[in-house]
């Protein structure tokens, strides 16, 4: 087991590298530069003193090989844009990231299962068509469309919910401002992400359900409700964890685009500001921690299986 | 009666008398304005606190405005300079120095004292240091260095003449404090100050910044103007238009600046919003690049703004919030904007006639020839704002009278790379905001071509002289003259293709009172006069 976590950190190790390999001469082929230094007002002579001061006025391997021999070091750089330390932005939007995907990702999980089991147990029934139309509408209507709508329905007209942001100005410590704050966004991002897990969960139950184990369950007379909770239920979890593996990764992308639309400080929006910007050492660690936070969910539910499924063992 | 009583009576009369006054005094102030009231407005990204550092642009321009006092403010009559640090100016008989007196009463808020020495080090360690890349580092070139006399007066030594300088320090030019930001390696990029609570003149200081969520300001109690009336103002950071548009109309914004007309829709219908529409010095132009031998004609540029049809253009890209433009000096200088000069109104025959004159004739495909070259224009254009509309509207137009254009649609960085810093176009659509000063010589003169921002690469020995004579008259008459030829021969060779001058469109809530009808940039040098109304 301390092996096989071992090779796998190892392998994530490898994986980031690649990443960032990937990301850095992505970024420098890409047309255009740092926002402050392409710019319409900048003449030439402002602009080179600026590229100097970024350090662009490297050749690109060089550049590379000190920004790599910085995250040895722990060092990710400065921001072109903001100025301050990229670790210090990453620690400042993460939480915000993780607030909103951990609450987006617990009510699209329950939502899910519920919906998808629902699904299952009445199936083909007027509740499975129901859940089979909601699941279609989080599939294809696009978030961004979904969030704007919302706004207007909720904060324009209803004026339940704030439009955007993720706390009231002079409320910061305000727990439930900051709830309020978050209803919208984890909710629009929660419809989007939860399709994936109520259609595995209807066909995994459903597959089980076929299985010999319940056939005998249910032969041997114990009531429907037992049969599902005791004996499908949990084998119907495998599945549904390596979806939410998926919709884990799913996550980071969707992101992405609720948290521009909300005005949600996350990595997300720092991702996207600092792309249009090329704020190259913030797109550089903000892909970076996204590859991480990836890798480790990923090990995590490979360990979860074996914790599920006794029959899975990690050697 | 005892001589103690007839004193409790006094006393007693006196502290009737004194309550009445306060209680008068609070109605008074209660009818004013609300003594409690804050305003919140939005910015489309984290600012950042230091009005020279490079990345300060359009989402704290604003802010660092009302943070951060000028030696020069513009009147909000007619944006003139008036006095601001600075109490009087003048310049040297040779237009070599200006002489500034500053006000001996400004305090920091930290309680330093601003004097002469804050001046010098805003400007010889900070915006002339080039390796710096300070904000508008390149306007500031005719200023060679800045000498302080005494404590309370300073010289701007010049290379050469540059009259416009005061409107040019009533621009977006804060001043930094000495005692805070000297030593630092690089003044423009101390984090603590640009992201945190920067030492400042203006009436209001930073309290909080909550990076990618606000920035609220609270009165500095060391303000040495007029007391300011309001107990906060929040800059809340939302990125996208709509979304500020909606946090408007939900009541959670006083004031939004609309760039795109088309979302004054839905605000119309609220009672509690009202729309100000004013005159600002922006003008959208169509570049030509005048590298290329083909638009060195001037035929080709008169025939092709003669095929454009602005007013148009005005009405369905801006909703009507624009004015046809003639040249760079906007309405708004009513002093010095000339009506008296060419105009070139849509006209497809007359295009086509300059056209023809230029030599470029009808191939057999309906395309313009000459010499067997089909006349092909390559423009670029970057999603931003209204810019890809407005170039296919163009296109359209332009195909009209037989030209063939090309319109490649890029990422707006990429945009800039490409038509900006490699001036790699045949044409192109954009616009420039610039201080209200009839001084645009960095628009237009050949020294800007290539480096600069005369972006289309114009050469004209002629107006650069004249652009130099501009900023060598000291007298207002004498700058008149001088602008006025300058506007008539610009409207004849149209180094660029002048399309509007776009309307500013802010819509606040009527509880604000105290805000002058002005642009942004001069309306928030006076947010000591803002308030609630109770």
């Amino acid at each position: 087991m301390t092996a096989y976590i071992l090779r796998r950190i190892g392998l994530g190790i490898i994986v980031l590298w690649l990443v960032s390999v990937v990301t850095f001469f992505l970024i420098n082929l890409a047309p255009g530069g740092p926002s402050a230094a392409v710019s319409f007002e900048r003449t030439a002579s402002e602009r080179e003193a600026l590229l100097k001061l970024y350090g662009l006025d490297d050749p690109v391997l060089v550049r590379y090989g000190k920004w790599l021999g910085g995250v040895v070091r722990g060092d990710l750089g400065v921001s072109y844009n903001q100025g301050l330390p990229v670790a210090l932005l990453l620690k400042q939007r993460l939480p915000n990231t993780l607030t909103l995907g951990l609450a987006a990702l617990l009510t699209a999980t329950i939502l899910g299962i519920l919906l998808g089991t629902l699904a299952a147990v009445y199936r083909n029934g007027w509740v499975d068509h129901l859940v089979s139309t909601i699941t279609t509408l989080g599939m294809s209507i696009p978030g961004f469309w979904l969030g704007i709508v919302a706004i207007i329905l909720f904060a324009v007209e209803l004026r339940w919910l704030p439009a955007s942001g993720i706390v009231s100005s002079g409320r910061s410590a305000d727990f439930l401002d900051r709830l309020k704050h978050l209803v919208m966004p984890a909710g629009v991002l929660a419809f989007t992400l939860m399709p994936n897990v109520v259609r595995v969960t209807r066909s995994a139950l459903l597959e089980v359900n076929r299985a010999d184990y319940v056939r005998t369950a249910k032969g041997k007379g114990l009531p429907p409700n037992r049969v599902l909770f005791k004996h499908a239920f949990k084998n119907a979890l495998v599945p549904v964890l390596a979806v939410l593996g998926l919709v884990t990764t799913a996550l980071f992308s969707g992101s992405v685009v609720i948290e521009s639309v909300f005005g949600w400080p996350g990595l997300g929006r720092l991702a996207i500001e600092a792309a249009n910007g090329r704020d190259y050492p913030v797109i550089l660690g903000a892909t970076l921690l996204a590859g991480l936070l990836v890798v480790a969910v990923n090990l995590l539910v490979d360990l979860l299986y074996a914790v599920v499924d006794p029959r899975i063992r990690h050697d | 009666m005892p001589p103690i009583r007839v004193f409790r009576k006094a006393r007693r009369l006196l502290a009737a008398a004194l309550l009445l006054v306060a209680a008068s005094a609070l109605t008074a102030s209660a009818q004013d304005y609300d003594p409690k009231g804050s305003l919140t407005f939005a910015t489309n990204a984290d600012p950042t606190l230091n009005p020279w550092n490079a990345s300060a642009v359009i989402e704290s321009n604003l802010i660092n405005t009302i943070l951060f006092d000028q030696l020069v403010r513009y009147d909000p009559t007619d944006l003139r300079p008036a006095p601001g640090l600075a109490e009087s100016w003048e310049t040297a008989a040779d237009g070599l120095s200006w002489t500034f007196h500053l006000r001996q009463d400004v305090t920091w808020s930290d309680g330093e004292k601003f004097n002469a020495d804050d001046v010098v080090f805003t400007f010889n360690d900070a915006i002339l240091v080039k390796e710096l890349g300070a904000n508008r580092a390149s306007t500031f070139t005719p200023v060679d260095r800045v000498v302080k006399v005494d404590d309370y007066t300073v010289v701007f030594e010049l290379n050469r003449p540059f009259s416009s300088l005061p409107y040019y320090l009533a621009y977006y030019s804060g001043m930094l404090p000495e005692h805070v930001l000297k030593g630092a390696e690089n003044p423009l990029t101390v984090a603590s100050f640009n992201k945190g609570k920067p030492v400042v003149t203006g009436p209001y200081r930073v309290d909080e910044f909550v990076s990618g969520a606000y920035v609220r300001l609270v009165p500095n109690e060391n303000y040495w103007g007029p007391k300011p009336k309001l107990a906060s103002i929040t800059f809340n950071i939302i990125p996208d238009g709509n979304a500020q548009v909606a946090q408007l109309l939900a009541g959670g914004l006083d004031m939004v600046s609309i760039t795109n007309p088309a979302l004054l829709a839905g605000v119309s219908r609220n009672p509690n919003l009202e729309v100000i529409r004013q005159s600002q010095n922006i003008w959208y132009f169509v570049a030509l690049n005048l590298d290329d031998p083909r638009f060195q004609d001037v035929r080709m540029r008169q025939a092709l703004l003669s095929a454009i049809d602005r007013e148009a253009m005005i009405s369905a890209i801006v909703e009507g919030y624009g004015v046809e433009a003639t040249g760079p000096i906007a309405p708004l200088l009513q002093a010095f904007y000339d009506t008296d000069v060419a105009h070139w109104p849509y006209d497809p025959e007359r295009a086509k006639s300059l056209l023809a004159d230029a030599g470029w004739t009808p191939g057999a495909d309906g395309i313009l020839q000459k010499d067997g070259e089909r006349l092909t224009i390559d423009m670029p254009t970057g999603q931003f704002g209204y810019l890809v509309p407005a170039t296919l509207l163009v296109q359209q137009y332009w195909e009209d009278v037989g030209v063939e254009v090309k319109v490649d649609t890029i990422e707006w960085n990429a945009f800039i790379q490409k038509a900006v810093v490699n001036r790699d176009y045949d044409a192109m659509l954009a616009w420039w905001s610039t201080p209200p000063t009839p001084d645009q010589s960095g628009y237009f003169a050949s020294s800007a071509a290539d480096v600069g921002n005369n972006i289309p690469n114009y050469r004209n020995p002629e107006l650069d002289a004249l652009w130099e004579e501009g900023r060598a008259a000291t007298t207002l008459d004498g700058q008149i003259a001088i602008y006025n030829q300058v506007q008539q021969i610009i409207a004849e060779e149209l180094p660029y293709l002048f399309l509007w001058y776009p309307d500013m469109i802010a819509v606040r809530n009527t509880r604000i009172g105290g805000m002058y009808d002005i642009n942004s940039a001069a309306n928030f040098q006076y947010s000591f006069n803002w308030f609630v109304k109770p």
